[in-house]
C-alpha cells in the first residue's frame, strides 16, 4: 500500500484554489480541498472537485503523432521533434522569422510559458507570441 | 487584481459588473457573499440576471455594450452631488478637469436612453459606491470583450480614482482572470509586445538585458539580436495565416478552433498553414488540424508555478507521471529549442534546464516583479508580485501611496456603439460566456463525467417573450445564425436574459458559439467583441424536443 | 506535561516501531500547508500536526479499499471515530483493520465545532471535556424561536447561495450510495444553480439517522450554508423520539431502518 497526498493547484479558473491530490498505488483519487489555502480554505467548486476525472480519460495522448496523407501515425519522440525543428527552420529560412507564430498557454506553468516565448524570440527571432488571455 | 482575493470579504461596497462571479470564479464570489453577510452593499450591473443578482442591493440590467455610458453617468452624478474624494483627487491624480467636462455629456436621462438603466437606479449605485469607505470593483470579460473594452476599463479606473477607492485594503479595481495561469502567461511574456514582467520588446535597454542573459550576441549567428517590432496577437495570427503571411504555428495547450471568434475563419486560417505543431493532452479540435502533435502533461503531472488572478505565485506539484510517452511541457520546449539550435549557428544560452526551479531562477533574474521569487521561498512564504528582492515580502494590494506612473491620470472616454448592430435579419444581440459546470473550450471538462452529467450540450438562453413571439418552446432545437455562420442548439427559455438578448456558453464544439461571433477587435487591447454580435433565432424545421426528465 | 502533538507523535512512533504497523494516517505540515498523510516511518514525525481538523474516515476508507489486507493506524478525534463506526455499520470499512489513536478535543475546539461529543470512546491523548448541548447553539435557538414559515424562508435564502459543488456530499462520511440521487434528473434538475430545495432536503433525510455531526459538510461549503445547524436539529429530534445517536456502537441499528423479518407489516 502506497498512499500519498500531493499539494497542488486546481487547473481551472484563475482563483487558484488549493487541493491535495491523493495517489494510491499510482492511481489518482478525488481531490481533497486544502484547508490551509488562504483563498479556498478547504472549499472547491464542482470543477475543482472533479479535476482528477479528465486526467484518466482514455482520450489522453500518449505518443507523438505525425500526420501523413491526412492520417495521424504514432511516432517516437526523436522523429517528431526532428520533424518539428526541421519544418520550423525551413519556414524561417524561406519566409523569415515573422512567418512563424507561437501560442503560449494559460493552462501551462510560468516556467513553460517563459520558455516558449524565449524560444520564439531568442531562437526563432519573432515576437509573434500570444495566448488566449483575450479569449 | 489590485487587491488580494481574500481582502474582498472586508469591502463595504462591491460593484460587480461583466463578471458572472459565482459561476466563473466561485471561490471569489464566496468572499463577495461573505462581505454581503458582514453588511457590505452589493451592486450588480449585468445584462443577464446572474446568480449574484439575487443577493444584490441594486441589480441593474444594462443593454450589452453600453458600459462606458453608465460608468460615465456614475461619474456625472458623483461630481454633481459632490460625492467625490477631493483629498485623493488632489493628492494622487491629475486630469479631473477634463473628466468633469467630458462627463457633463452623460446626464442620467441620456444614460437611460443608451443603457436602459433608470436615473433612480443609477443614482442609487453612485450613492452606494461613493459613500463606502472601502468600495471594490470586480469585473471580468463582460467588461473587456468589447471593441471598446479598453475604454470600459478606463471608465472603471476613473470611477475608482474619483472616489479614492484604490490603493487601499479591500478597495480597488479587480479584474478576475479566467484561467489558472492566464495571469502568469501574461506575466511571462506570452504576449506579442512585451517580454516577461511587461518589459516592452520595443525598448532597446530591455532587449539588451535579455540578449546578454540569453547569450544572443555571443552566438553570432542569426540576426544577433532580439526582434524589436511587436508581433501579432492571437486573432491577428489567424488573419495572417489566412492571408498566407504566417506559414507555421506552434500551439502549446490552446484550442483556438473553439476559442477564437468566427471559428469558421480560424479553421480555414489554420488549414492554410504550411506547418502546424500542437502540444496538448488531448486531440483537440485544433490538434486535429496539426501536422505534428506532441503529448504534454495534465495538471496532475505538472511541476512548476502558476500565478492566480490576485498575483499569488503558487507551486503545482507532480502527483503522477504522464501516461505513456507523454512528457512535461517544459522538457518538450527545451528539446525543440535544442534541435533547432543544433541545425543553426544561432545558439542561445540556457536550454539545459534540469528542473522548473532553475527556470524560475532565470525568470527572477530577468523579471523585476518576480525578482525575489524562488522555489525555496515559495515553500514557506505566500508571495504575490511585485516581489522585487529576496527580502521583499510581496504585495498584497497595489498602488498604495502612488501609482506606477506617479499620479493617476483620469482618462475621459466616450461611449461608442458596438461594432455590429442588430437589424431586421439579425434582430438579437448575442453575448457569450461560461457556465459553472464547464471551462473554456471544454477540452478537460467535457471529458469529466461529473460535469458532463450536469450539462452535456450547449444551449441558447432566450427571453420568454421573445420565445413566445417566435413560437419557440423551452427545450426545443433552434437555429441561431449570424453574418458568419449558423448553429443548431437547444433553446432555454428564461428571464435570465432580457428581451432582444440571447446568451450561449462557448464550451460546446457541437454548437460552437464562436461560429457566430465577430472578429471585430478593440483597437488597443486587440480583444474580440465576444459580448455583442447580431444574430437571428428561429425554430428548426423539425425541432427535436429534448425531454426534461430522463433518469 | 507534553503537548497533545508530542504525545500523539509518541503514540504513532510506538505503533510504527513497536507494533510494526505499516502506516498511520494523520496530518502533516509540509510546504507551509497541512493535509492528510500516511506516516510510514518514525523519522518524519516532527511534521505531524493536529490542526486544522480534517475528516479522516473517508481517507481511511480509500486506503483500506485500495489494499485488500493489512492494518492502518489513524489519529482519530471523536467525530472521526463516530464516522468510522457508522461507516462500519453500513459495510463501508472494516474496523478490525484499523488501529485508532483516540484524541480528545479541547473545550475551545468543541465550541468551534458545536460538537456534542468531542472525544472518542477510548482516549489516548487529551482530556475529555463536555460537549456542547444542541440547545447551546445560538443559531439553533434563534431558529427554534421562529415559526415554520420564517424558518423555511431562512433556509430558502441560505440554500439560494448554493453553487452545487457537491462538496457537502463529497466530504460526508455517511453519504454512501453508489448512485447518488442528487445526480438524478427526476429529483434535482441538472445543470442549474442554485439547485432546487430537494437537493438539500434529500441529503438531509438520507443522512437523518446517520449524521454524526462532524461538520465536514459545512466547512467544505464554499457559500457558508450552516448545514450543521440543519442536521443538528434533525439529530436532536432523533434523540428525542428514539433515544438514538448514530456513531456510538456498531451493533446499534438505526430506528428508521428495519426489515420485514424484524417488523412484519401487520405489526406496524
Amino acid at each position: 500500500m502506497n498512499y500519498r497526498t500531493v499539494l497542488t493547484i486546481c487547473p481551472y479558473c484563475g482563483c487558484g484554489c488549493g487541493m491535495y491530490l491523493p495517489v494510491l498505488d499510482g492511481c489518482l483519487g478525488r481531490p481533497i480541498p486544502d484547508k490551509t489555502h488562504p483563498l479556498s480554505q478547504g472549499r472547491l467548486c464542482i470543477k475543482g472537485w472533479s479535476a482528477h476525472e479528465h486526467v484518466a480519460s482514455k482520450d489522453r495522448l500518449t505518443k507523438p503523432l505525425v500526420k501523413t496523407q491526412g492520417e495521424f501515425k504514432e511516432v517516437g519522440w526523436d522523429a517528431a521533434l526532428d520533424l518539428v525543428a526541421a519544418r520550423l527552420l525551413k519556414i524561417r529560412e524561406q519566409h523569415g522569422p515573422d512567418s512563424l507564430a507561437f501560442l503560449c498557454s494559460a493552462k501551462c506553468t510560468n516556467e513553460e510559458n517563459f520558455l516558449l516565448q524565449k524560444f520564439a524570440r531568442a531562437v526563432i527571432g519573432t515576437n509573434n507570441v500570444d495566448h488566449c488571455a483575450r479569449l | 487584481m489590485t487587491n488580494s482575493a481574500p481582502e474582498i470579504e472586508d469591502a463595504d461596497c462591491i460593484l460587480v459588473t461583466g463578471s458572472n462571479t459565482s459561476e466563473n470564479h466561485p471561490l471569489i464570489s464566496s468572499r463577495i457573499l461573505r462581505a454581503k453577510r458582514k453588511g457590505a452593499k452589493l451592486i450588480v450591473v449585468e445584462p443577464r440576471r446572474i446568480h449574484l443578482a439575487r443577493f444584490a442591493d441594486v441589480y441593474a440590467r444594462q443593454k450589452p455594450g453600453t458600459d462606458v455610458a453608465w460608468l460615465n453617468g456614475l461619474v456625472h452624478i458623483i461630481l454633481a452631488e459632490g460625492w467625490e474624494d477631493r483629498e485623493f483627487i488632489a493628492a494622487r491624480t491629475e486630469g479631473i478637469a477634463r473628466l468633469r467636462e467630458q462627463v457633463a455629456g452623460y446626464p442620467p436621462a441620456r444614460v437611460e436612453a443608451i443603457t436602459g438603466i433608470s436615473p433612480a437606479q443609477l443614482r442609487e449605485i453612485a450613492r452606494l459606491y461613493a459613500s463606502a469607505a472601502r468600495a471594490s470593483i470586480v469585473y471580468a470579460m463582460g467588461i473587456t470583450q468589447h471593441t471598446h473594452g479598453t475604454d470600459n476599463v478606463l471608465a472603471l479606473a476613473n470611477l475608482a480614482m474619483l472616489t479614492g477607492n484604490i490603493g487601499k485594503r479591500s478597495s480597488g479595481v479587480n479584474p478576475l482572470r479566467g484561467q489558472n495561469n492566464v495571469q502568469g502567461a501574461c506575466d511571462m511574456g506570452g504576449l506579442p509586445n512585451v517580454l516577461s514582467g511587461y518589459q516592452p520588446v520595443a525598448d532597446p535597454k530591455v532587449r539588451e538585458k535579455f540578449e546578454q542573459a540569453w547569450g544572443i550576441e555571443a552566438a553570432g549567428g542569426g540576426s544577433g539580436s532580439l526582434p524589436a517590432k511587436p508581433g501579432l496577437t492571437v486573432v491577428e495570427m489567424a488573419n495572417a495565416a489566412a492571408e498566407g503571411a504566417v506559414k507555421g504555428m506552434y500551439i502549446m495547450a490552446e484550442n483556438p478552433i473553439l476559442s477564437d471568434p468566427d471559428v469558421n475563419h480560424a479553421r480555414e486560417a489554420l488549414q492554410n498553414l504550411e506547418f502546424l505543431v500542437v502540444q496538448d493532452i488531448f486531440l483537440t479540435e485544433t490538434a486535429a488540424l496539426a501536422d505534428v502533435v506532441l503529448p504534454g502533461s495534465s495538471f496532475a503531472e505538472r511541476d512548476g508555478t502558476v500565478t492566480s488572478t490576485d498575483r499569488s505565485v503558487q507551486r503545482m506539484r507532480r502527483a503522477i507521471d504522464p501516461p505513456g510517452a507523454a512528457r512535461a511541457d517544459w522538457e518538450i520546449v527545451c528539446d525543440v529549442a535544442n534541435r533547432v539550435q543544433r541545425n543553426t549557428q544561432h545558439a542561445t544560452r540556457g536550454w539545459n534546464y534540469t528542473s522548473p526551479s532553475q527556470i524560475m531562477d532565470e525568470i527572477a533574474r530577468l523579471t523585476p516583479s518576480y525578482g525575489g521569487m524562488s522555489y525555496e521561498r515559495l515553500e514557506r512564504e505566500w508571495l504575490r508580485w511585485p516581489c522585487r528582492s529576496l527580502d521583499d515580502p510581496g504585495t498584497e494590494f497595489l498602488h498604495q501611496g502612488q501609482f506606477t506612473r506617479g499620479r493617476g491620470l483620469f482618462t475621459p472616454v466616450d461611449y461608442r456603439e458596438p461594432a455590429e448592430k442588430i437589424d431586421e435579419q439579425y434582430p438579437f444581440i448575442l453575448t457569450t460566456g461560461r457556465i459553472v459546470f464547464h471551462y473554456h473550450t471544454g477540452t478537460m471538462t467535457r471529458r469529466s463525467p461529473s460535469l458532463e452529467r450536469e450539462v452535456h450540450a450547449g444551449f441558447v438562453e432566450l427571453n420568454p417573450d421573445d420565445a413566445q413571439q417566435r413560437g419557440i418552446r423551452d427545450g426545443e432545437m433552434v437555429t441561431v445564425a449570424s453574418r458568419r455562420g449558423k448553429i443548431e442548439i437547444k433553446a432555454q427559455v428564461t428571464p435570465t436574459v432580457s428581451r432582444g438578448v440571447v446568451f450561449i456558453p462557448f464550451h460546446f464544439a457541437e454548437s460552437a458559439a464562436n461560429v457566430l461571433t465577430t472578429r471585430a477587435l478593440d483597437p488597443v487591447a486587440k480583444i474580440p467583441e465576444y459580448k455583442v454580435c447580431a444574430v437571428s433565432v428561429d425554430r428548426c424545421q423539425h425541432p427535436e424536443v429534448v425531454m426534461k426528465c430522463q433518469v | 506535561m507534553n503537548t497533545p502533538e508530542v504525545e500523539i507523535r509518541e503514540r504513532v512512533r510506538q505503533l510504527l516501531d513497536d507494533d510494526r504497523l505499516p502506516g498511520v494516517l494523520g496530518l502533516r505540515a509540509e510546504h507551509g500547508h497541512v493535509g492528510p498523510h500516511v506516516f510510514n516511518s518514525a523519522d518524519d514525525l516532527t511534521a505531524l500536526v493536529l490542526e486544522p481538523r480534517y475528516g479522516m474516515a473517508l481517507v481511511c476508507q480509500a486506503i483500506l479499499d485500495g489494499s485488500p489486507k493489512g492494518r492502518l493506524g489513524v489519529v482519530a478525534r471523536g467525530c472521526d471515530e463516530r464516522a468510522l463506526i457508522e461507516m462500519a455499520k453500513l459495510g463501508q470499512v472494516d474496523l478490525a483493520r484499523l488501529v485508532l489513536i483516540g484524541l480528545a478535543c479541547s473545550e475551545q475546539q468543541a465550541r468551534e465545532c458545536m460538537c456534542t461529543r468531542p472525544y472518542p470512546r477510548r482516549i489516548d491523548v487529551g482530556e475529555k471535556v463536555a460537549g456542547v448541548a444542541p440547545g447551546d447553539d445560538a443559531r439553533v435557538q434563534q431558529l427554534l424561536a421562529q415559526d415554520v414559515q420564517a424558518r423555511l424562508a431562512f433556509w430558502q435564502s441560505e440554500f439560494n447561495r448554493c453553487i452545487k459543488c457537491y462538496g457537502c456530499r463529497n466530504v460526508c462520511p455517511v453519504c454512501i450510495c453508489d448512485a447518488c440521487v442528487l445526480e438524478e434528473m427526476c429529483w434535482v434538475e441538472r445543470g442549474k444553480i442554485p439547485p432546487e430545495l430537494p437537493f438539500h432536503l434529500i441529503r438531509a433525510y438520507h443522512i437523518a439517522d446517520k449524521c454524526i455531526l462532524c461538520g465536514a459538510c459545512e466547512s467544505a461549503c464554499p457559500v457558508d450554508i450552516p448545514l450543521t445547524t440543519l442536521y443538528a436539529l434533525s439529530q436532536a429530534r432523533l434523540k428525542e423520539l428514539f433515544d438514538y445517536e448514530p456513531g456510538l456502537d456498531v451493533t446499534q441499528k438505526s430506528p428508521l431502518t428495519t426489515t420485514l423479518e424484524e417488523t412484519p407489516l401487520h405489526e406496524l
